[in-house]
């Protein structure tokens, strides 16, 4: 980023408990729009409270400019940065104007009710600004929600300060009153040369209006930059746990969900068990090794050996690979792999005896958190009527699943 | 209501209330068991006029008048501000332990001491004082949210409220002169009393000037008014002061006259709106206004009982309060 940086946090810091920031470190670059998004929860809306001194971080610092944000006065910082708050609070019975005019206090003194040239001046340009001035003798509670909130934005405009920060602005909002207002903001970027920053939900919001933006999950800051070139189906899987493409049409991402409870497809597993004359059975797997290469394989899943040690006299090896197709299976069987591995045909005298079983089963994805216990999901698998044909495949699927997960956090991580 | 008949309104109100205030006035100076004509009364305070009249009207009646625009004044002021500071609609001078400090304070004094009537205004008035002190700062936990003043005003108030009841049990004999002092009333108030707690109307008023534009911006919520540059505990701490001040005042000399720190900022409200540019003064001008004309009601209507003023507001305050509830849907 070649502009300038508004407001740096280096690694804040705050336990509540059920909720902490982890060491979020983030530089709001200056004149531009950025956007905060990220599921909820993550931390956003604190991290704006705690950069707008609403409230304390245990650790860690801020800089608005090059100030650490303590050595403001609490006057002087609300004519540098001010924010606007989730729109829950009910202001008193007031016209737009008074309203407007409160903005003008931190400007002066804690008593003086009287406005200067200067302070009207500002009032009447945050109300053109925001297109409220025609509203100016109304009662802020007879207006819309819309125009109640661009008179809220208006006041905050009136402090004059050169960084505006916002949570959620179009939360409550119908979709005209939304862009109405994400228009608004643009305009006074463009015009003013304003900072801003907002936490938005709408990930389509924050990529067309947005010059910049900040993703934030479980209280750290994981992702930020362009939003274009932010936005990825490996982004929102990670940030949001979604799969889903996306596409730009225009500034406007374009994020088609895939739908998870569909995605399903059949594998074979190939079971191929030997019992083998006691204390032999580490020579059937040092030749197993050598048959190799069937990881290569077209189609090729997985592979498990087993070796079950009977208080019989044999022993039992078992060596399971799972395939995509049963096709893909047969055409290892033809490779020239298998063929060397199995150039002596004659079977070695201690394996008793050897069975072959082949199953089609059926993958079910479902999503589901880290840890889950695989007996679990047979039950919910099977209790959710999907088709698994056995425990024993669904315990498949599972291992599919966490070789899955795995390769994620590698990917992300 | 739209803001044109607001602000028309509030032009209206502003402009009735002075007459209001010095129609009260005269009335009370005029009205009692002996009824002195408006031209006497000029003449008393102007040219002498009769000696009967005048001992009449300058011992009893305008000390008592004077008492009464006072402590309806700095209740009514003090309910309104708090009202704004607690974000609470039902907050009054009792929410934050004032009454019952000063009771307390009031009949230990009696119990104590049962020749010092004289110092009797100066206890409730410290007992008020301390009594909301303790709210507060029971209520302090890295800043005093309004519902934890509300909370640790409720748990003072019943502290003390049984303190209160168990002298009254114990030392029956001795608290009879406090009974009508709880009831609250303003018979035989007198020159003394006025002087006792003039300074501190009249500071707690002129205090409550600064105070508007703070209440105003409390107003907007914590969030909002921090966001706009105000030190808000600081603030709210001193507001809550100046709340006590005020009340403290009236509690001294009045005794606990009820309601009328909660039903005239209420009605105020309802007229003019939230705005303390107009609040506070009406409010003011009001609670003066209906102290002093139901005091002159209280001591003519029932005569030869002089009724406590207190009683007679809270009888009429009790159903107006009601009306109040039901016509406001939206309160604050």
């Amino acid at each position: 980023m070649t502009a300038m940086t508004a407001i740096q946090t280096e690694h804040l810091q705050l336990d509540l408990g059920h909720f902490q920031l982890d060491g979020v470190t983030v530089s709001i670059p200056e004149g531009r729009i950025t956007a905060i998004v990220g599921p909820n929860g993550s931390g956003k809306s604190t991290l704006l409270k705690i950069v707008s001194r609403l409230a304390a971080a245990d650790g860690g610092e801020i800089r608005v400019g090059d100030r650490l944000v303590q050595t403001f006065k609490p006057a002087e910082f609300a004519r540098t940065l001010t924010m606007l708050p989730q729109s829950k609070e009910m202001f008193p019975d007031l016209t737009v104007q008074e309203i407007v005019a409160y903005g003008r206090s931190p400007h002066k003194r804690f008593w003086e009710n009287r406005m200067s040239a200067e302070d009207r001046e500002a009032i009447e340009w945050a109300m053109e600004a925001t297109g409220t001035e025609k509203h100016r003798d109304r009662l802020f509670h007879t207006l819309s929600g819309g125009e109640q909130q661009k008179v809220r934005i208006a006041m905050a405009l009136a402090q004059k300060t050169g960084i505006l920060l916002l949570d959620e602005p179009t939360t409550f909002l119908d979709l005209s009153h939304q862009l109405d207002v994400m228009e608004m903001l643009q305009r006074l970027n463009r015009e003013w040369g304003l900072t801003i920053v907002m936490v938005l939900h709408d990930l389509q919001q924050a990529a067309a209006y947005c010059h910049y933006l900040i993703a934030m999950k479980h209280g750290l800051a994981v992702a930020e930059g362009e939003p274009r070139k932010v936005i990825t189906p490996r982004f929102l899987r990670y940030v949001y746990d979604i799969d889903a493409k996306v596409r730009f049409e225009e500034d406007y991402p374009i994020i088609i969900p895939v739908q998870k409870a569909k995605e399903d497809s059949t594998m074979v597993i190939v079971t191929n068990t030997s019992q083998i004359k006691k204390g032999h059975a580490h020579k059937l797997i040092e030749r197993f090794d050598k048959v190799g290469k069937v990881e290569f394989m077209e189609g090729f899943l997985g592979l498990e050996v087993l070796l079950t040690e009977n208080t019989k006299d044999y022993e039992e090896v078992s060596v399971v690979t799972r395939w995509r197709r049963k096709e893909d299976f047969q055409a290892w069987t033809r490779s020239s792999a298998f063929k060397e591995s199995h150039r002596h045909r004659d079977i070695p005298d201690y394996i008793l005896s050897n069975k072959i079983t082949f199953q089609e089963v059926k993958i079910v994805r479902e999503p589901r958190t880290a840890g889950t216990e695989p007996a679990e999901t047979a039950q919910s698998a099977e209790q959710s009527g999907q088709a698994v044909q056995s425990v024993q495949s669904a315990q498949t699927v599972e291992t599919e699943e966490t070789a899955e997960t795995a390769e994620t956090v590698e990917k992300t991580g | 209501m739209s803001s044109l008949t607001l602000s028309k309104r509030r032009k209206r109100i502003v402009w009735a209330l002075p007459f209001v205030l010095l129609l009260t006035v005269l009335y009370g100076l005029h009205y009692g068991s002996v009824s002195i004509p408006p031209q006497e009364i000029w003449t008393v305070f102007f040219s002498g006029g009769d000696p009967l009249y005048r001992q009449i009207l300058i011992d009893l009646r305008l000390p008592r008048v004077a008492i009464g625009l006072l402590v309806g004044a700095c209740l009514a002021a003090a309910g309104a501000l708090l009202q704004g500071v607690m974000r609470n609609p039902l907050a009054d001078p009792g929410v934050i332990g004032v009454s019952a400090g000063g009771g307390v304070a009031a009949i230990l004094t009696m119990v104590v001491w049962p020749q010092a009537g004289f110092w009797l205004p100066a206890a409730a008035f410290a007992g008020a004082l301390a009594s909301s002190l303790a709210v507060y700062f029971l209520a302090w936990d890295k800043g005093a949210s309004p519902v934890k003043i509300v909370l640790a005003g409720v748990a003072v108030n019943a502290l003390l409220g049984a303190v209160t009841s168990g002298l009254m049990v114990v030392y029956s004999d001795r608290v009879q002169a406090v009974i009508p002092w709880l009831a609250g009333g303003l018979e035989g108030r007198s020159w003394h009393h006025l002087r006792f707690m003039a300074p501190y109307a009249v500071a707690g008023l002129l205090l409550s000037v600064p105070a508007i534009k703070p209440a105003n911006l409390l107003l907007l919520g914590d969030d909002s008014a921090k966001l706009l540059g105000q030190r808000v505990e600081l603030q709210r701490m001193l507001l809550i002061l100046l709340a006590s001040l005020l009340a403290g005042t009236a509690v001294s000399v009045a005794g606990l006259v009820s309601f009328v720190g909660l039903v005239v900022p209420h009605a105020m409200r309802l007229l003019v709106g939230d705005d303390y540019r107009y609040l506070l003064p009406l409010s003011v001008a009001g609670g003066a206004a209906l102290v002093t004309l139901a005091d002159t009601a209280a001591r003519t209507w029932f005569d030869p009982i002089e009724l406590p003023v207190g009683i007679l507001l809270a009888c009429l305050g009790a159903p107006f309060f009601l009306i109040l509830l039901r016509r406001r849907k939206r309160l604050i």
